[in-house]
């Protein structure tokens, strides 16, 4: 049971990783490799306000959902706006989110030895399970983190087909070119995107210290999971995406645990299974499984 | 100052030789290989697993790799000391390793290739480059794992400043030896072929080339001699720990080289190292002094990330095709059309 829990908890956070990754991936063409270090704008803003307001990180959410939206605008608008316009190749901007990652990972270093310097307390490493609590026998990480999944998913389908702006998110997503000739703002919903990405990011950061240690290099270390969630539920798909998350984390979580069991200390390898389901993905299903499912689908139609 | 300046050739030694090799793969191939560090991880556990294991295994010792290497270390030292041929065949004999073992694992990891495009090829890589990382950081029956093992010293007849000097001309030498066979295989029509492939790839597939194996022919020779570097590094240090072949260091930090230096020109990517070693080793050899000086509340370590980060990004922005642009390769007829049509041709050219 306890294992369910952790893997679904880790399942949500992962989803809202990848929704983000492939949500930039799908208006601006970039795989960003910063995706993993956006999340600790979240883990570094809720430790701030913990050890210098102690306000629980619960409540740190939605500034933290905004610092890292206004991270990702900023990442977008100094690194790759610019690059974007020079039509730089997709390696390029590849290698752009590289070098966004390293600056970001040494930000993240700085500020920790900082906020060690001004609290006296650990922030190179750090957790927070000892300030979650229990309702109804569940932990509130697990309530929480699957809240805000759904609430998630609910927004972004009313926003995509409930509002104009939503329509004109659609549009500049399927088609860039067509979407401007028809008067939709790309620049501007590529920004939003970058925003959201950034936001969604850094609220999984928030409520990952609930779930494992946090190093400054953190980011880098979930980057594979996020990328093979991503990856397995077809990149260019939002829905897919989430599918992934959860088919990767569970598989991360229970069949390390599982195989575990038999052979003893290895859950070391929990990434070796989102390398291999990734690299499964890629050569039998490029699109993943939005693919397969538009496949089937479309003998239908 | 002689130490910062024995650092410099070394470390220009080590970075010149992974960016000749990046330089082969990405400048003239287009391969985005976004797990260099694989193919030094290699090298390091070309000496730390495969040799170790192999002189475990002829002086007959038989505990687990990391007490195992601990004795072998002191035994293979002792006969070293003794005899000097021991110490210039062991090691040629694990630089032999490193080469064909990153030939053939450079030859297998590319094989996705086949399938994936070229962005999708640049995320397996990186994917595949971080989980062996990590697998070798937290398996210690790997090389060590955290614990990292010990490996024997080939240069122990040199001590202290001797022994950098010794090994910044072991480091050169082989650097400027690769460089020359890298730049005569560059040059031929083979290399040639990598360019056109790097261009596009459909036209040399059309031309009846297997595009394919000569991303393998690339990418093996590119890892193999990464691996070199990987196993040169770890007799500077003489022990193998896998957290120092991490993706900012050996792949990161060889892209910015091989960007900043100019894609595909060779004589670039040497200028560049020399600059990048230059900096970083200034950067790190003063940081207490930088962190004082500029009333820093953290480590210098985090402002060297930060500041290559920005240098990368500021290299692609306003000068993406980097120091020295790459020339036309000057063949034969090429030359004699170029000296046919005079300068204007040259300039097109």
């Amino acid at each position: 049971m306890f294992v369910v829990e952790g893997a679904l908890v880790y399942s949500n956070l992962l989803a809202l990783l990848s929704i983000g990754l492939t949500i930039t991936y799908i208006t601006t063409g970039v795989p960003n490799f910063a995706q993993g270090s956006f999340a600790l704008f979240g883990s570094y803003t809720a430790l701030t306000l913990l050890h210098t307001l102690k306000i629980h990180p619960y409540a740190s959410v939605p500034l933290a959902f905004a610092v890292g939206g206004l991270a990702g605008v900023a990442v977008y608008a100094l690194a790759l706006k610019p690059l974007v316009k020079r039509e730089a190749s997709i390696v390029t901007l590849m290698i752009a989110t590289l070098a966004v990652d390293l600056i970001l990972l040494g930000i993240f270093g700085a500020y920790s030895d900082f906020l060690e310097g001004l609290t006296g307390k650990s922030a190179k490493k750090f957790i927070f399970t000892s300030y979650d609590f229990s309702i109804f026998g569940f932990k509130t990480i697990l309530l929480f983190s699957t809240f805000a999944i759904l609430l998630l998913l609910a927004s972004l389908s009313a926003l995509f087909y409930r509002t104009k702006f939503g329509i004109a998110l659609r549009a500049s997503m399927e088609n860039p070119e067509l979407a401007e000739v028809m008067g939709v703002n790309v620049a501007r919903t590529r920004t939003f995107s970058w925003f959201l990405s950034g936001a969604l990011a850094s609220t999984a950061g928030c409520f990952l210290p609930f779930r494992q240690e946090i190093v400054p290099l953190t980011g880098s270390l979930i980057i594979v999971s996020i990328f093979a969630a991503s990856i397995v539920g077809g990149i260019t798909s939002i829905y897919g995406s989430v599918l992934g998350s959860y088919i990767v984390g569970f598989s991360e979580s229970l069949l390390t645990f599982i195989i575990s069991l038999a052979f003893g200390q290895i859950l070391v390898y929990s990434r070796v299974i989102s390398l291999i389901m990734m690299l499964i993905a890629l050569v039998l299903a490029p699109k993943g499984l939005a693919g397969v499912v538009k496949k089937k689908w479309s003998i239908y139609s | 100052m002689e130490h910062i300046l024995l650092t410099i050739l070394i470390w220009f030694g080590l970075y010149m030789i992974v960016c000749l090799s990046l330089n082969i793969e990405y400048g003239y191939a287009g391969i985005p290989n976004f797990g260099r560090a694989f193919a030094v991880l290699v090298g390091a556990f070309a000496v730390g697993g495969v040799a170790n294991r192999v002189l475990m295994f002829i002086f007959g010792i038989s505990n687990g790799i990391i007490e195992g290497s601990a004795s072998v270390k002191s035994a293979m030292n002792e006969i070293m000391a003794r005899d000097p041929a021991v110490a210039i065949l062991f090691l040629l004999g694990t630089l032999c390793i490193a080469a064909i073992l990153g030939a053939v694992l450079g030859a297998i990891f590319i094989l996705p290739s086949a399938r994936l495009s070229e962005h999708y090829l640049a995320i397996a890589l990186l994917a595949i480059s971080e989980v062996s990382y990590m697998v070798c950081y937290y398996n210690p029956d790997i090389m060590g794992g955290y614990y990292g093992v010990s490996t024997p010293d080939p240069l122990l007849f040199f001590q202290g400043e001797q022994r950098l000097l010794a090994f910044s001309v072991l480091t050169i030498s082989i650097a400027m030896l690769l460089y020359g066979i890298v730049s005569k295989m560059l040059n031929s029509p083979f290399g040639r072929l990598l360019k056109a492939m790097r261009e596009n790839d459909a036209v040399v597939e059309a031309c009846g080339k297997d595009v394919m194996l000569l991303r393998v022919k690339a990418c093996a020779v590119g890892s193999s001699i990464a691996a070199i570097s990987g196993a040169l590094y770890v007799f500077y240090t003489t022990n193998v720990i896998a957290s120092s072949f991490n993706r900012a260091e050996w792949t990161f930090y060889p892209f910015l080289i091989i960007i900043l230096g100019g894609l595909g020109s060779t004589n670039g990517v040497i200028a560049a190292s020399l600059l990048f070693v230059v900096a970083r080793v200034l950067l790190s050899t003063y940081k207490w002094e930088l962190k004082s000086a500029l009333h820093l509340p953290f480590e210098a370590v985090w402002l060297e990330y930060i500041i290559f980060g920005v240098l990368m990004l500021l290299v692609l922005l306003f000068k993406p095709e980097g120091l020295l642009k790459e020339k036309p390769t000057m063949t034969k007829p090429i030359r004699e059309m170029v000296k046919r049509t005079g300068k204007g041709a040259r300039k097109q050219a």
